[in-house]
């Protein structure tokens, strides 16, 4: 997903400009550029990796100026987060430049073809074949209009553009196909935006493009035209009434919620990572004497419940150490492995666990969601997770995304290590293909139970989140969540632990959750039920979160959470949802600040 | 935009108030359920309304008098013999154009907050047809949804059965919908749901969560819930100078309005409200969250908890009235009490159109009909439905002269 904003206007835009990329940021911050032209054709462009703030801080955007432009805000999916290849990109002699959303799916024909044309391409973006090929067009056509409307029609994929021109001034050319783009109508301006977000500062008077359609755009008026008939559409001007944050949470109340929403799809996304990639991280996770996995904050129970993983799948335990402690703890040399994981790759503990190593020669790796960050650019083993931007304080998408992809390197690990077989692996790796749909079903299915019971529970203040095996750093991650979104105090630890001194607590004011295991899963689920059973013994509140049984008897719960029969290779990610649930209802029943609780931030890049 | 706005129902599940009254006409926190939605489209900045009327429509008629018809916000239109949500709004199509998009409302529909707003920009993000939805406890009454991750509806389940164990946000009655809806009105014969089902198959239909509160006014122990609602907003004592007052204790928040009086000895803990000119008598005990409409007579030493007492009735003396609904123009006799409690503590079951339905509710007491008589000493047993207009006799203990010679 990237952002495109576009002005034109007859006076100096370049503040506005930036301004509406930096409210298109929700939509990928990697990084970004601008494209300005003056009134005498001559068009400038800017651009870097960076959020918007940065790069705008380090290229001067606001020393630029320009009565007409385009910019954009980039979120890597294909091609190096690089300066190269950052938006907009320019023609060859500078006299077309646009900005691109979406992907080109022919784009290695076209840069064939216009390479024969003797075209030189700067970056590896399928953006800059397309304004190779308006450049080629107009050469043979004399006209910028024919020129773009006959590079769109022979494109093929996904593409929202906007662009300017020496050749035609004052104008936007923009166009859209399966990638959202839309025209807003100022009274001294007019402009073009991914979405409103992108000018709602400035108008709410919107004109809604279609796919296959263009338009062109001045400071005075608009037109809209189909691209494969050239004939004009008439669009009625519509009034916005939304604003900017609303927008940018599509419907949803807050990013929590959307980006819980968005799990299916981001889990589709870490089982479609390359299987080389997940590959190559095994062999050097098994390769090396000392295995270890580093994170802190939810990134540690990732990290525990990847070692589970590894532990039970591919015969290896290793050392997991939060990565505030790494160097208090852990005893790195050449022959160590220190896979860290973070969603921003900027986190500051993980960062110096990560020098830490290198400094002892170590090799290191990491599971992250943002391209082109510290840590992606610092380690010799590199997954990126694909889960898209996370805006929400507290991480859902990304971490369970995480955990994925931990599962899909200790099953590989499991394979080399001759720990399974192939065909055991293939299993697995085709019951993590059921979990996109399981999520789905959960959602659609359990949300109202899961909300009675956060409703009805929302007056306690103290929690134990209890589980075992792999179950056991699930609770505390659920338990974390819990803390962090409601403010309420919430515990978690394995369930074999009550007897040894917690069970102590157990009274009206504290309740406990058990994360179940499957049936299947023998001993823990006979071992789990027993901790349930000493808690009901004493009158406490018990929360299962379990799975469908064969069983006759009642189980040992206060309330219930009952999911569908589920393979146990992926029950524990379902339960970590349900949990991303729970902790989301008890803490809007509470009315506490979801996306931005108190005393936390997103990306925590101090020590 | 334009609105279509949907009264017209018969709201069967709200008896014994729906033989005399649509439920847009059922009091809540000293208003009319009518009056707060449309209240609340003014404020969305909703200008022209389409209301479809029907069932007891001359109720809403008298209520809203000839201004609200006759300045062209409100256009009314009856739904006649329209018995489906689908077929009244038919009636309504010629309203609208080809090419409009236009705010459907179910007047059932209670929000303390602006639901109409979120409608409103919901559909502007996308300008496509878009559903409010919301989470309930009973989501087995409504169309339980299902979504992807970007807000798109991709399955509705009709009023899924308990044991089917869904459960998820639901159709919350808001609606904005293309003037095609029509055409699948048409098509499915007026039914809604299947025209829904069309929505999705053809085009897009968006949701947008809303997690305020939200009622669906459908049984009777809903009036109770709606004026918690309001009243749990309340941060002030409003008492209008008019107000008599003599010795009375008044606690937490309280509206008392114009020309009401309350008598020495009485207590009012708030939330409460007292509608103009109603009259309570001396040691009368009112507890939170009771609405009291306009011009009653509470009965000296009578306790009320809980409830709501429509306009013109009269509570005898020394009764209790609580977790009930009072209609108005009802008559209660001295000494009369509503059992709010089962001795068993379970939930209370209440027969409603011959079908036992659980209100979910361990304290209920009774919903006595508009102009309903009851007499003196009667005791009435939880969740008991007493019809509009019935007469229930006294309850003597002693219902004749013992003669000259008394009892032996």
């Amino acid at each position: 997903m990237c952002g495109i904003a576009g002005i034109v206007a007859h006076e100096d835009i370049t503040a506005k400009l930036v301004d509406s990329i930096r409210n298109l940021e929700y939509r990928g911050y990697d990084s970004c550029g601008v494209a300005l032209m003056n009134g005498s054709g001559v068009i400038s462009v800017s651009k870097n990796v960076g959020a918007v703030d940065e790069v705008s801080e380090k290229e001067n955007f606001l020393k630029m100026s320009g009565n007409i432009g385009i910019a954009h805000t980039r979120w890597a999916t294909h091609g190096n987060v690089t300066k190269a290849n950052s938006h907009p990109h320019s023609s060859g002699n500078k006299a077309f430049t646009i900005t691109h959303n979406g992907i080109v799916s022919n784009h290695d024909n076209l840069r064939t073809e216009l390479g024969k044309k003797g075209y030189k391409f700067k970056s590896g973006t399928d953006t800059e074949v397309i304004v190779h090929l308006i450049d080629d067009q107009f050469k043979k056509l004399g006209s910028v209009e024919s020129a773009f409307v006959n590079a769109m029609r022979k494109l093929e994929g996904t593409y929202a553009i906007a662009m300017i021109t020496a050749h035609d001034k004052g104008k936007i050319y923009c166009s859209r196909m399966e990638s959202p783009l839309l025209l807003g109508v100022g009274s001294d301006a007019n402009y073009v935006g991914s979405d409103f977000n992108a000018f709602i500062n400035y108008t709410k008077s919107a004109v809604f493009l279609e796919d296959g359609e263009y338009a062109i755009v001045t400071h005075e008026n608009h037109v809209v035209k189909k691209i494969a008939t050239g004939k004009t559409v008439e669009r009625d001007v519509q009034e916005l009434q939304w604003d900017l944050e609303m927008a940018q949470k599509g419907g949803f109340p807050h990013y929590m919620l959307k980006e819980i929403y968005e799990q299916p799809q981001i889990v589709h996304r870490a089982l479609d990572i390359d299987g080389a990639e997940i590959r190559e991280m095994a062999k050097a996770a098994i390769n090396q004497k000392n295995f270890f996995i580093t994170g802190v904050g939810t990134t540690f129970y990732v990290a525990q419940i990847g070692q589970y993983y590894f532990s039970n799948y591919a015969g290896i335990t290793p050392m997991v150490i939060s990565s505030d402690e790494f160097r208090f703890l852990a005893q790195v040399d050449s022959k160590s492995l220190v896979l860290a994981i973070s969603q921003s790759g900027e986190t500051y503990d993980t960062l110096s666990a990560l020098r830490h190593a290198k400094a002892r020669k170590a090799k290191t790796a990491a599971i992250i969601n943002v391209m082109g960050s510290s840590m992606a650019r610092m380690v010799d083993h590199l997954v990126l997770q694909g889960s898209g931007p996370e805006i929400c304080v507290i991480s859902t998408k990304a971490a369970l995304a995480q955990m994925i992809v931990l599962a899909r390197i200790a099953l590989e690990a499991g394979v080399m290590r001759k720990h399974i077989t192939a065909k055991e692996a293939k299993t697995k790796e085709k019951e993590l293909r059921k979990l996109p749909n399981a999520i789905d079903k959960l959602l659609n299915e359990q949300s109202a139970f899961i909300h009675a019971i956060a409703k009805k529970q929302s007056n306690i203040r103290h929690w134990l989140f209890l589980g075992r095996g792999r179950y056991y750093p699930v609770a505390r991650e659920s338990a974390l969540k819990m803390k962090e979104v409601s403010y309420v105090h919430a515990e978690g630890m394995p369930s074999g632990f009550l007897k040894h001194g917690t069970i102590a607590l157990i009274d009206d004011d504290l309740n406990s959750v058990v994360f179940t295991p499957t049936e299947d899963e023998k001993d823990l689920f006979k071992l789990t039920l027993s901790s349930a059973e000493e808690i009901r013994a004493r009158n406490g509140y018990v929360l299962g979160i379990r799975f469908k049984t064969k069983l006759k008897q009642k189980l040992p719960f206060s309330d219930e959470i009952v999911l569908p029969k589920t393979p146990s290779f992926i029950a524990p990610f379902l339960q970590v949802v349900v949990a991303h649930l729970l902790s989301y209802f008890t803490a809007t029943t509470l009315k506490r600040n979801i996306d931005r609780p108190r005393a936390l931030a997103k990306s925590v890049t101090v020590e | 935009m334009k609105t279509l706005l949907l009264t017209g129902g018969r709201g069967v599940n709200m008896t014994p108030f729906s033989k005399t009254r649509p439920n847009s006409m059922i009091p809540i926190g000293g208003d009319y359920l009518i009056d707060h939605t449309l209240q609340s489209l003014k404020s969305a900045g909703i200008g022209s309304i389409n209301m479809v009327v029907g069932h007891k429509s001359e109720v809403l008629s008298n209520h809203l008098g000839d201004d609200h018809f006759s300045d062209g916000n409100i256009h009314v239109i009856n739904q006649g013999k329209s018995s489906t949500i689908g077929s009244a709004m038919l009636k309504a199509k010629d309203r609208f154009a080809p090419g409009d998009h236009f705010l459907l409302v179910y007047a059932d529909i209670f929000s303390t907050s602006n639901i109409f707003n979120l409608a409103l920009q919901a559909f502007g993000l996308h300008n496509e047809p878009t559903a409010l939805i919301c989470l309930t406890q009973s989501g087995e009454k409504y169309g339980n949804v299902y979504l992807d991750g970007d807000m798109k509806i991709t399955k509705i389940i009709e009023k899924p059965k308990k044991k089917a164990g869904l459960g998820n946000y639901v159709l919350a009655g808001v609606y904005v919908l293309p003037y095609r809806f029509f055409g699948y009105l048409k098509k499915t014969r007026g039914n809604m749901e299947l025209a829904l089902q069309q929505v999705l198959k053809k085009e897009t239909l968006r949701a947008a969560i809303w997690e305020d509160n939200w009622l669906d006014m459908a049984f009777p122990w809903d009036v109770l819930a709606a004026n918690r609602n309001i009243m749990e907003l309340w941060n002030s004592t409003d008492i209008h100078h008019s107000v008599k007052l003599n010795e009375t204790v008044i606690k937490g928040p309280v509206k008392i309005c114009k020309n009401a009086e309350i008598c020495a000895g009485s207590v009012l803990e708030g939330p409460a409200y007292l509608g103009p000119g109603s009259f309570v008598g001396h040691n009368v005990l009112i507890r939170p969250n009771t609405v009291i409409g306009s011009d009653c007579v509470i009965g000296q030493g009578a306790e009320l908890k809980n409830c709501a007492i429509f306009d013109n009735s009269t509570v005898g003396r020394l009764s209790f009235i609580g977790d009930s609904v009072v209609g108005a123009g009802v008559d209660i006799g001295a000494g009369t009490m509503t059992i709010n409690r089962k001795i068993d503590k379970k939930t209370v079951r209440v027969l409603i159109n011959g079908k036992k339905i659980d209100s979910g509710l361990s304290k209920l007491g009774a919903f006595i009909g508009d102009g309903a008589l009851v007499g003196a000493s009667n005791i009435i047993a939880p969740g008991t439905i007493i019809q509009s207009e019935e007469r229930i006799e006294h309850n003597f203990s002693v219902p004749k002269s013992t003669g000259t010679k008394g009892r032996k």
